[in-house]
């Protein structure tokens, strides 16, 4: 009886490890099964991928402007002419750095502007072939963006590195962030404190900028209101509740806990894109092909060096321009009165203009 | 006779007049109530400039509102006594027409100065962030100028006939009616970009009415 009570008392402890072993295994099995059929359609897709890609590039024109290489189906597009001038553009910003362009052609679909027919163009671009030279060579200008080639850069940048030279109305919308921008850091950069400008351009390559860019009341205004939507919900609801009665620490704590790379940064696109225009003024045509090969760190450090001057007078100069380029307050030209008096007077004899008393 | 004519055109028009007054002195008051001296928001200044901004599109509206209304009051009454009055006067009509415009204007220059009076008030009470300036002398010139010119074309097509005023308003629906029979048509052409350019964009007649408006930039 004690024997078989002993059995069954193995038995007992014994069934659920054997149940739960087997559970295992079919689940591994489950999961390389998976895993086999993950790798079959992922390399279905490639191929897939590469099938379009033939059938995009083929039968198509291929035009060349220095290194730029543009694959185009047979049209009127002005392409030729458009590159050429788009290259002249690309080559005096890039420098020698612009040759790494040759190694990303361009795909487009030159398409009928009078057809009603659905486009298909796949992988290429669509335009339209009646464009003008100026925007076709916009187009293509826009489209030649190295910072591919670079993650970090691209990472700092938040966006696209278009060949522009076109500085002022990017430099006045900068100047209106100095002044308008919810950061400490912002603001301090606008009174000439060149550390904060490093800060609110992330320059310094520093992980945690949370503290460095916003202050108590903004870590609060962004906590509460940016993103209170996101953070006021869940278990994060009594912490919310504590940062909106006036808790700091748990303000920071939240926002800290956003996922990374969601916090919004105090400056924008336009302001580290300025700064790189600043970098590229001050190094010359070179300046691109030092930026790639330098190596990795602070973006400020990298775009010091690239421009052949210290990060503090790199700083100083962008924010010198920024400052010079500030906005018309009042948008009336200086002879708009005049011109507007002008016309008032204009009307008015219009008025005087009837030779007798009429009534219809 | 200037006086006479000021006085009777004030008969006709002053309820216009004191109220675009009272308008134009409140307006740029309203335009800052957020910049209080209290203690500021973090977010103050942008949303300073977006509420200015905002407020702002009301400057030219209230401008052409007063040119129009005061222009139509202005000759109202001479139309509806088929001018019997002026021709009773020993005056061509040249400066009979010069006198109304002047008596107009005089009236004008009350929203104008209280545009003055409200934007310095406003600017000298509220709490403008560092960075950001007022603007209120600037503001007042445009302001006035806008209703000098608003004035001036209402007055004109106000001092002209009926068929005058048809004339135009036709002229004007017929570019429309183009724009839409090419566009129906599918005809690549645009008449009414150009000609809205050259009205709105300077040295167009109409460009002072357009762009921001801003009591307080930066």
């Amino acid at each position: 009886m004690c024997r078989r009570g002993h059995l069954l008392l193995i038995a007992a402890l014994a069934g659920p490890t054997t149940l739960a072993a087997q559970h295992t295994a079919e689940i591994r099995a489950r999961a390389d099964s998976l895993l086999r059929e993950w790798r079959q359609a992922s390399a279905l897709a490639a191929v897939q991928d590469s099938l379009r890609h033939a059938a995009d590039i083929a039968g198509r024109d291929t035009v060349r402007a220095g290194a730029l290489t543009i694959l185009v189906n047979p049209s009127p597009l002005p392409v030729a002419r458009a590159a050429a001038r788009a290259w002249a553009q690309i080559e005096r910003f890039y420098g020698t750095a612009g040759e790494a362009l040759a190694r990303q052609p361009l795909v487009l679909r030159a398409i009928d502007p009078d057809t009603a027919a659905q486009q298909n163009p796949g992988g290429a671009l669509p335009v339209s072939w009646d464009v003008s030279d100026d925007v076709l060579t916009g187009l293509l200008v826009s489209l030649a963006d190295l910072s591919g080639a670079d993650p970090a850069l691209h990472d700092w940048l938040g966006g696209a590195l278009i060949p522009s030279f076109d500085t002022e109305p990017r430099r006045a919308q900068v100047y209106v962030e100095l002044v308008t921008a919810p950061s400490q850091a912002v603001r301090g950069c606008f009174r000439g404190d060149r550390l904060a400008c490093r800060d609110a351009l992330s320059l310094a390559g520093t992980p945690d900028m949370l503290t460095r860019w916003y202050g108590p009341d903004e870590r609060r205004f962004l906590a509460t209101v940016e993103y209170g939507a996101f953070l006021n919900q869940g278990a994060r609801a009594p912490e919310f509740r504590s940062c909106a009665g006036g808790s700091d620490s748990a303000c920071l704590h939240l926002l800290e806990s956003l996922p990374p790379g969601s916090l919004r940064r105090p400056l924008s696109y336009a302001a580290r894109f300025s700064l790189l225009q600043t970098a590229r003024a001050l190094g010359g045509a070179e300046t691109f092909h030092r930026l790639f090969s330098a190596p990795p760190g602070p973006m400020g450090a990298r775009l010091a060096a690239a421009a052949r001057v210290s990060e503090d007078s790199l700083v100083a100069r962008w924010r010198a321009d920024v400052l010079a380029a500030r906005p018309t307050p009042v948008p009336l030209p200086p002879w708009g009165v005049w011109v507007a008096l002008g016309w008032a007077a204009v009307f008015m004899s219009c008025g005087l203009g009837s030779s007798r008393w009429r009534v219809s | 006779m200037f006086r006479v004519i000021l006085y009777a055109q004030w008969k006709w028009s002053r309820l216009v007049v004191t109220l675009g007054t009272i308008a134009a002195f409140i307006l740029p008051i309203l335009s800052v109530q957020g910049a209080s001296p209290l203690p500021a928001s973090p977010m103050r200044a942008g949303e300073i400039l977006t509420m200015v901004q905002a407020w702002g599109v009301l400057y030219p509206v209230l401008a052409a509102a007063l040119g129009l209304l005061v222009a139509i009051a202005t000759w109202a009454p001479d139309h509806r006594g088929r001018h019997v009055h002026a021709l009773s006067l020993p005056l061509p009509r040249w400066r009979y027409v010069l006198l109304r415009f002047g008596a107009g204007l005089v009236l004008l220059a009350a929203p104008a100065l209280a545009v003055l009076a409200g934007a310095v008030f406003a600017t000298r009470f509220a709490a403008i962030p560092s960075g950001l300036q007022g603007y209120p002398v600037a503001l007042a010139i445009r302001f006035g100028v806008a209703v000098l010119v608003a004035y001036a074309v209402f007055f004109a097509v106000s001092a002209g006939t009926t068929r005058t005023a048809g004339v135009i308003l036709a002229a004007i629906g017929g570019v429309v009616v183009v724009q839409v029979l090419a566009g129906l048509a599918n005809i690549h052409l645009d008449v009414l970009t150009p000609l809205q350019g050259a009205l709105l964009l300077w040295p167009g007649p109409l460009a002072i009415f357009t762009g921001r408006w801003m009591l307080i930039d930066v």
